[in-house]
């Protein structure tokens, strides 16, 4: 862009935000390498068994079969004879779905609640934040343990009850944002053309208070995996899919004799995970000006 | 005490000098005195078998407990409270003459008064009622014989006599009108056995102390029994490992058996659980589509690889089982039809059924529960049918229970196809087979009745002949008879006897090995000599 050019001085604020957030994010080198990581797992989960074809779930050798020692079985094979890294690659999906159908779920929830609290403010506020304190000071996993045995394991309950244990932390933070955006002077303007509270909440405000909810929901997926692998740990999980967490759960009782099957898919997890997390943390930086700093 | 064995090995070669030791072991005097700790990880709610079942109760029950019989590894009948009896020849009656010395905790002697206060508790309150279902008086000529009138021959009686199934508990302390099932002398007990009770933490420790006035001479060897529990297996193991704990009776998961075996301060025996008769077993809704067909059944039974389950799955621990009686069990018949693998056939019956496998080489679709909490011998193979069906078109799914309730009013409501399940035999089937396999116990929401809804006129005919017949080789032609026809019908495929173990320190001499192991009196059990 040349100084010369008319246009750039008629406006010289045309950079918008999120454009500059995306230069601040590039040259953010973990960030770049979270992100480049966690789309190799994710092509690896979605492409892998393209390449690597079989059903996870069928007996291809002896049970618990070192890694290396047979061609067949790269990886290994778990308590049942099952191949290690087709497991890896099916339950990539369901785990990965898992961490992303629960940040959403949290968000929905979060941005509701949290929203109509700081908008509207006054009882309605002190009546959704006492809501709010009181799921956040439940023990989590206690509670999501709860919520699966009440409507016995599947995919859809773990996501569902890693979401309602997760999401106090987004209503408050959305909450906030409200509060402090609903002062603005966009906002009275937006009023005073005589937009309506759901107009205003959803169009004007919502839109502005993202970058720090997006940053959260990234980080929610991390834990909601975490989750589910300590849930799976217990035996709380679907045993009709594979996922990460369910290799572990089964094989755990035998980790003294055949590490592997335990090993492999508790370093997906990490991976994963670390991925995630380095993406979120840059994402914090990029939005958030005052960081951008360091 | 101190001397270990690897000591002695260590002191010449070891070929030379183990046998020796071993019979040098055996030849010693038994030594007295001494504590045995036991770790468990049942916590029984109270002490009184009389009204409780299983081993939580059972094991310090039958310390505290004498019973009138014993039984030996052999399923032969020993005395006991009972110095010997007869069994009337038309089998309607059985007399006990009880020893003449025997006291209860309190110092109150123990009287035939004392037997048919205890027997008919039991008869009325205890889970098992057929074990003295067919008692109809107990009457008492005198105060050391108690006659039992029976209302048909009961040839299961000396058993039911035996063990922790018929403690003898004080009418003059539970017989005072309090309700026996709430009972407080349940946790607090008078007992008439070889140890009384010290003292009694529910979820913490059982310590029991010798009896010094115990009937029968130099009886018991330890002076001191205590059960510590635990429901950290991990801690469990590792007090067993570094000697805080000298014995652990009920070791099943295949990790901790195998890493047992592997200290050599330990033994580990899979001894003394004849009696229970634990089986690990594939149960069908026989009333269910395409499960009411036998071929179904018998097709699922050869696409089964039993010997995979015990040798692979549970790594050579458990023992393959055939049949709905125990295979150490006397009445076990050994022609019953095996179902070994054979997918081909599995194929072909489910063709003949009229199952055709579709174009993706489906035929139908079958969920399978499982109990939860005991991964190995239940999530595992309820995941490796899913595996395994597959291979001959059935779809499985597997639909896990978030705790046993759930489960069990699953199983007992008949809304499953198929579930593992893992049941008693309880040392004689006419306690713990009948039940399975009766179409008058087909009771809904009752678990551990005849879920299956399996119904056999024949079976019911022979299994009613078997109840009453006292003759030991006639009983056994009915049960041989019983075993093919459920072989064949196959309302259950049966995979394996639950692979109980027991582990303790290689100084303990004479480890309870009988039929009921530790849910037996331990008298005899002593240290060997330092």
């Amino acid at each position: 862009m040349g100084v010369a050019d008319p246009a750039a001085i008629a406006t010289p604020e045309a950079i918008s935000p999120l454009r500059e957030a995306w230069t601040v994010y590039r040259r953010n080198v973990p960030a770049v390498f979270g992100t480049l990581l966690l789309v190799a797992i994710i092509l690896f989960v979605l492409y892998g068994t393209f390449i690597y074809k079989g059903d996870p779930y069928e007996i291809v050798w002896a049970p618990q079969t070192p890694p290396g020692t047979e061609a067949t079985v790269p990886l290994g094979t778990d308590n049942l004879g099952r191949d290690i890294l087709r497991g890896l690659l099916k339950g990539g999906g369901p785990t990965l779905a898992v961490g992303a159908a629960a940040a959403i779920i949290t968000l929905v929830i979060g941005i509701s609640l949290g929203g109509v609290a700081g908008y509207f403010g006054g009882w309605i506020d002190d009546l959704l934040m006492r809501v709010t304190e009181f799921f956040q000071v439940l023990p989590a996993l206690l509670f999501a343990m709860v919520v699966i045995t009440l409507f016995s394991p599947s995919t859809i309950t773990t996501a569902i009850a890693i979401g309602v244990v997760l999401w106090p932390q987004t209503a408050r933070l959305t909450r906030a944002e409200f509060l402090k955006i609903r002062e603005l002077e966009y906002v009275t303007a937006a009023r005073s053309i005589g937009a309506r509270n759901g107009r205003i909440m959803w169009k004007v405000i919502l839109p502005n208070a993202l970058p720090p909810l997006i940053v959260s929901a990234t980080l929610t997926v991390g834990v909601a995996i975490l989750f589910q692998a300590g849930l799976s740990f217990l035996g709380l999980d679907d045993p009709n899919t594979m996922s990460w967490g369910l290799m572990i759960g089964t094989n755990r009782q035998y980790i003294l004799d055949a590490w592997w099957p335990v090993t492999f898919p508790g370093i997906a997890i990490f991976l994963t995970v670390f991925a995630v997390s380095l993406v979120g943390d840059g994402l914090n930086d990029a939005f958030n000006p005052k960081l951008r700093e360091r | 005490m101190k001397l270990t064995r690897r000591e002695i090995l260590g002191s010449a070669g070891a070929l030379l000098v183990a046998p020796n030791f071993a019979f040098r072991a055996h030849a010693e005097e038994p030594q007295k005195g001494g504590a045995m700790v036991m770790v468990s990880t049942q916590s029984p709610r109270h002490l009184n078998p009389a009204v409780q079942s299983g081993a939580a109760t059972g094991v310090p029950g039958a310390q505290i407990f004498a019973s009138p019989l014993m039984f030996d590894a052999n399923w032969k009948p020993h005395p006991y409270l009972a110095e010997s009896w007869k069994v009337a020849d038309d089998g309607l009656s059985v007399t006990l003459n009880l020893v003449k010395n025997a006291k209860f905790h309190d110092g109150k002697p123990i009287t035939s008064d004392d037997v048919k206060f205890s027997i008919e508790t039991i008869k009325a309150h205890h889970p098992f009622t057929t074990m003295f279902e067919p008692v109809s008086a107990v009457e008492t000529p005198d105060e050391h014989t108690a006659t039992i009138r029976l209302a048909h021959p009961h040839p299961a009686l000396l058993l039911c006599l035996s063990s922790a199934l018929c403690p003898i508990i004080p009418r003059h302390i539970f017989g005072d009108g309090r309700d026996i099932m709430t009972h407080p002398a349940n946790s607090n007990p008078v007992g008439s056995g070889p140890f009384r009770l010290e003292e009694f933490k529910p979820g913490q420790r059982i310590s029991l102390v010798k009896n010094t006035d115990f009937f029968i001479p130099d009886r018991p060897r330890l002076d001191k029994i205590i059960i510590t529990i635990s429901n950290d297996p991990n801690a469990i193991l590792l007090a067993v490992e570094n000697g805080e704990a000298d014995c652990y009776p009920f070791a099943t998961a295949s990790q901790d058996i195998k890493r047992l075996q592997r200290n050599d301060r330990l033994d580990v025996t899979d001894k003394g659980f004849e009696g229970l008769g634990a089986i690990n077993w594939l149960a069908f809704n026989t009333k269910k589509p395409p499960l009411d067909k036998k071929m179904v059944r018998q097709a699922i039974g050869y696409a089964i690889d039993r010997n995979f389950i015990t040798k692979a799955l549970m790594r050579g621990v458990a023992k393959p089982q055939r049949s709905p009686i125990i295979e150490s069990s006397p009445f076990f018949n050994p022609k019953i039809p095996a179902y070994d693998l054979d997918l081909d056939k599995a194929n072909a019956l489910l063709d003949q059924a009229g199952h055709k496998a579709g174009s993706d080489g489906m035929r139908f679709k079958l969920t399978v529960d499982y109990i939860p909490g005991a991964p190995e011998q239940q999530e595992s193979v309820a995941q490796y049918l899913k595996s395994q069906l597959k291979k001959v078109g059935i779809d499985v799914e597997v639909r896990a229970s978030p705790d046993f309730p759930t489960w069990a009013k699953r199983i007992s409501n008949y809304d499953f196809d198929m579930t593992m399940d893992a049941v008693y035999n309880w040392g004689d089937p006419v306690i713990g087979v009948h039940r399975t396999y009766l179409s008058s116990n087909i009771r809904k929401g009752v678990i551990w009745s005849n879920t299956q809804r399996y119904s056999n006129p024949k079976v019911d005919e022979l299994l009613g002949k078997a109840a009453v017949e006292m003759d030991f080789a006639k009983r056994k032609a009915l049960y041989d008879e019983f075993q093919m026809i459920v072989g064949d019908d196959l309302p259950i495929y049966w995979i394996n006897a639950l692979p109980y173990h027991s582990a303790y320190d290689k100084r303990i001499a004479d480890f309870p090995e009988t039929i009921w192991g530790t849910m037996q009196s331990i008298n005899d059990t002593y240290w060997k000599k330092a």
